[in-house]
């Protein structure tokens, strides 16, 4: 089976300063593919890499049979390929309802932009009830809902999320996990980056960490988790005593 | 006196019409595009100057000839946006200075192409006069304030209950989440400029019948235009509407009571007691310097 969103030795960076090198990753239909690493290591900037967001880029990127090199965000969308950014993606101006109908903008059917819509309200109940309020007056934890929300209504074939907890209640963050499973139980590749690790691992299939731009480790979610290094490194496990002297 | 307070009220609509007709389209592109046009004024001017060569040299029509200085203008603010502004995206001080360098160039133009002296401009609007009870209106001050009423209705409405509207009003509040969602956000400035210029123009051509064209004719629209804006608190539409009309009813109606001279001034100290009162209102610089 080949992978719905491929990424092929993916360099990009700011102003010709380099911060990905050379990264190629597959996420399968029906599967989530969790990145990991520490600050600065440029998750983001992967994403933002493959959503053509930055200049100079280089590498392939295809979704499905689709090449995506060079597409401007639009198409990418209309392609199918969604992404929430890890700054706060909502227009705190506008109701739910209009911040929504921009999830849909691609979209011309109304009838059809109705029934996703309908769809998508019955996995946020908690956004129906408020479809007439501003979106700037919900927490940040709602907003990251609504922003994952609405990307379901293009009907994405993959979907990369930057950091889909930040911010969140602990049970909301379960609510994000949750939803991700869905996705991909309806045959979505979903690529996401998480800091929080333990959790994204045990929802993910595969785990990637990436460290200065690079990955340097990429294993099934289950090996990862009981992993040393990552145990080590990323779950807190130990802590950092191996490199800084303990005080006093 | 009633009467007089209310011959000045409605005049004072008038002109703040006129106001509101400038304030809106820079308001627009600042909000939407972080774009400071001082050339508004100019553009204003020309947008009078070019109704009246389609009413005086093609179709004698004033309505067809508002209609052609808004394609016109149209024209000319997108040849400026993609060559001015565009380049200058983010850079707000350079736009202020190029901004001021397109005064120039414009009147400069203007200055040029139809010599340095006021025109007249003739239709029968001017002249003509209806009455309502005692009170006698000239038909195009009852025609601007109508005009303006329509405009503001149709891009409100436009703004609120269009897709395109509704995207305009997400690039201005998150550009980068606009991209995220697909909306083509180069479509959506050039659009937004293209109001603005729409609205410069049908502001130029309803004010020029009224006095005289002259290169200068659109500094003071300019500046009132802004003290509307600051008026009215800056970012929304209804804020630069009520500013605009303000401005327009406090200038006219202080006329009633210190000389017609002093009026300016009557605004200028407004604007002044604004800035001391709410220096937040004063242009949210702010969001972009910081970032
Ligand atoms: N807009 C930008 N311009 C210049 N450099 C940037 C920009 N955004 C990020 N960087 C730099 O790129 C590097 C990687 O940043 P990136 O945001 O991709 O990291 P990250 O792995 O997502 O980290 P975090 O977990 O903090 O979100 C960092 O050194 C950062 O300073
Ligand atoms: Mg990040």
């Amino acid at each position: 089976m080949s992978a719905m969103l491929s990424v092929r030795d993916v360099s990009a960076g700011y102003g010709g300063r380099m911060i990905v090198e050379g990264v190629s990753l597959d996420v399968p239909a029906g599967q989530i593919v969790a990145v990991i690493g520490h600050n600065g290591a440029g998750k983001s900037t992967l994403l933002k890499a493959v959503f053509n967001l930055l200049p100079g880029r280089r590498g392939r990127v295809r979704l499905g049979d689709t090449v995506l090199d060079g597409l401007a965000p639009q198409r990418l969308l209309a392609a199918g390929l969604a992404y929430v950014p890890q700054e706060r993606s909502t227009f705190p101006k506008l109701t739910i309802a209009e911040n929504l109908r921009m999830g849909a903008y691609l979209l011309d059917d109304a009838a059809l932009i109705a029934e996703r819509t309908e769809r998508v309200l019955a996995l946020f109940p908690a956004l129906r009830a408020r479809l007439g309020q501003l979106a700037g007056t919900l927490s940040g934890g709602e907003q990251r809902m609504l922003e994952i929300a609405r990307t379901l209504l293009v009907a994405p074939r993959a979907v990369m999320l930057d950091e889909p907890s930040i911010g969140l209640a602990p049970k909301m963050v379960d609510t994000v996990f949750d939803t991700a499973r869905r996705l991909a139980g309806q045959g979505v590749a979903v690529l996401v980056v998480e800091q929080n690790v333990r959790k994204v691992l045990a929802a993910a299939d595969t785990g990637i960490v990436m460290e200065m731009g690079r990955i340097v480790l990429a294993d099934s979610a289950a090996s990862l988790r009981s992993d040393d290094r990552v145990a080590r490194l990323y779950l807190g496990a130990a802590g950092r005593a191996f490199s800084a002297p303990a005080h006093p | 006196m009633l009467l007089a307070v209310a011959e000045q009220v409605l005049n004072g609509l008038m002109l703040g019409s006129i106001y509101v007709f400038v304030a809106l389209g820079m308001m627009l592109i600042y909000g939407v595009m972080h774009v400071l046009n001082f050339a508004h004024g100019a553009l204003f001017m020309l947008g009078g100057y070019c109704a009246h060569l389609v009413f005086t040299q093609a179709i004698g029509n004033y309505a067809l000839a508002i209609l052609a200085a808004i394609v016109m203008l149209i024209a000319v603010g997108a040849v400026i946006e993609r060559t001015v502004f565009a380049p200058l995206r983010d850079n707000l001080r350079n736009q202020v200075i190029a901004s001021l360098g397109l005064v120039l160039f414009i009147e400069n133009l203007v200055v040029v192409l139809w010599g340095p002296n006021a025109l007249q401009f003739r239709i029968e609007t001017t002249q003509a006069v209806v009455s309502l009870g005692v009170l006698r209106f000239r038909v195009q001050h009852l025609l601007i304030i109508g005009v303006c009423a329509l405009c503001v209705t149709a891009l409100f409405l436009f703004l609120q209950r269009t897709r395109f509207g509704t995207a305009i009003r997400a690039v201005a509040q998150n550009p980068r989440a606009a991209l995220v969602v697909g909306i083509d956000v180069v479509r959506v400035h050039r659009v937004t400029f293209a109001i603005s210029m729409a609205l410069a123009a049908i502001g130029g051509a309803l004010l020029g019948p009224l006095f005289l064209l002259f290169p200068q004719m659109g500094d003071l629209p300019l500046v009132k235009g802004l003290a509307g804006i600051l008026l009215g608190g800056m970012g929304s539409i209804g804020g630069a509407v009520v500013g605009g009309l303000l401005i327009g009813v406090i200038e006219a109606v202080s006329t009633l009571v210190i000389a017609t001279d002093y009026r300016d001034a009557v605004t200028f100290t407004a604007i002044v007691l604004v800035l001391l009162l709410r220096p937040q209102g004063l242009f949210g610089v702010r969001t972009r310097e910081e970032a």
